[in-house]
């Protein structure tokens, strides 16, 4: 099981919140390894979040969840 | 939701993008294959695109290729259809359509008649991209759509793609084809994270190139009762309350996205209303002398009896576009407004 990470968008302020702005998957759903998963946001600053394995998904975070960097929002089984 | 199947592997896929990230992706698998295809324009390069149309491509194809330009939409529009005239395929980017004034002279009287001018021996290849739309509050200079300003002039092919499937293959299609097309998309159909939330903006997209036939229409939502003519965002916000009287057993409407202006596909709107009997236009443009009036007349020229109610057209009244929320608001084509025009449409004929 991998899990997927929001991503630390702001360096200078780990414990900063963001945005799953996107969800590209559907829970339960296959992925490839590298493929599209999310778009995630803090402030204004995008970043996409791509597979880090290949397997089923499953989200823990709803689209739109504002949650801290660094936060589980997914895992791969 | 749809599922696309991979005609080489057989397997299908359900990956999902943006429309951005579609339009991009058609625009990158055309520069892998053709190295006559380059993309120019402001803030292109490095920023990605204001509206995220150009997002990587830089880091991929590299400056010569991704051309950030100043602000001098003259100059660079008219270094493009240079471009094409000499064999090139250009992909030109207008940030906002609103900016048109400044370089009109090279869309209207060079791109879009060398072709002509020249009895056909010179061709233009190229494409015109331009952000268009309201809903965001930019105020009456960066929120117009002005597809009909463009599709008045004779010479050049329109697409508004709605989709990101569309985005991507409208695309392909525009950069392989051998006349001037204008590629105009809505920022509100983008799915940007920074816009309003629309979930039609992110759908499954077939990951190796495809072209859409510029041209043709697009039944997006099947119905009896009356048709609805509509395109780019007032597709997804004329879906919403289809559905919704649908699921609410007050009527069965056809959607109808036109996706290209030039050359419309007349035949689709005349084959639903002809079987509905009652039209709603929906055009985020300007009332007055523009794409509502030519659909509605599209259907009249053919057989004014085909319609047994009169038609609605629900448009931008003919004012500026208001910079506050709630004025803004209330002249764009909503949710509101085409609900009252459906049940005016339906429940009068």
């Amino acid at each position: 099981m991998t899990d997927v990470v929001f991503p630390a968008l702001a360096a200078s302020d780990p414990s900063a919140e963001g945005v799953v702005a996107t969800w590209f998957v559907r829970d339960g759903e296959h992925v490839a390894a590298e493929q599209l998963m999310a778009e995630v946001q803090v402030d204004k600053v995008s970043m996409e979040v791509p597979a880090p394995a290949a397997g089923t998904v499953h989200l823990l975070v709803a689209e739109e969840a504002v949650v801290p960097q660094g936060t589980v929002i997914a895992r791969i089984e | 939701m749809t599922v696309t199947q991979n005609e080489v592997t057989g397997t299908t896929s359900t990956r999902r993008l943006t429309t951005a990230k579609a339009m991009a992706e058609g625009i990158s698998q055309e520069m892998e294959r053709d190295p006559d295809v380059f993309y120019i324009g402001e803030d292109v390069g490095a920023y990605g695109g204001i509206f995220s149309s150009t997002t990587g491509l830089l880091e991929r194809f590299g400056p010569e290729r991704i051309i950030d330009t100043p602000i001098s939409e003259t100059a660079f529009i008219g270094l493009a259809t240079g471009a094409a005239v000499e064999g090139m395929r250009p992909i030109a980017e207008l940030m906002f359509v609103d900016f048109f004034g400044v370089c009109f002279d090279q869309i209207y009287n060079h791109m879009a008649k060398i072709h002509f001018e020249s009895g056909g021996n010179v061709r233009v290849p190229m494409v015109l991209t331009t952000a268009v739309g309201g809903g965001y509050s930019d105020g009456a200079q960066h929120s117009q759509c002005l597809w009909a300003t463009f599709a008045h002039m004779p010479g050049m092919k329109i697409v508004v793609p709605s989709t990101p499937y569309d985005a991507k293959g409208l695309m392909i299609s525009a950069i392989r084809d051998d006349n001037p097309v204008v590629y105009m998309f809505h920022k509100g159909v983008m799915g940007l994270p920074w816009m309003a939330k629309n979930a039609r903006a992110t759908d499954v997209v077939p990951e190796g190139p495809y072209t859409v036939p510029i041209g043709q229409a697009r039944t997006a939502r099947a119905g009896r009762d009356v048709t609805v003519v509509t395109l780019s965002l007032s597709v997804h916000h004329a879906l919403d309350v289809a559905d919704r009287l649908a699921a609410d057993g007050v009527m069965d409407a056809e959607v109808i996205d036109l996706r290209s202006l030039v050359p419309l596909d007349r035949e689709a709107i005349l084959e639903s209303v002809a079987r509905t009997g009652r039209l709603v236009v929906v055009d985020e443009d300007y009332l007055s002398y523009g794409l509502s009036g030519e659909v509605v007349a599209t259907v009249t020229d053919h057989d004014p009896s085909m319609l047994r109610a009169p038609v609605a057209r629900v448009a931008i009244p003919d004012v500026p576009i208001p910079y506050a929320h709630g004025l803004e608001a209330a002249v764009l084509p909503n949710a509101g407004r085409i609900e009252a025009a459906l049940r005016r449409v339906v429940g009068g004929g």
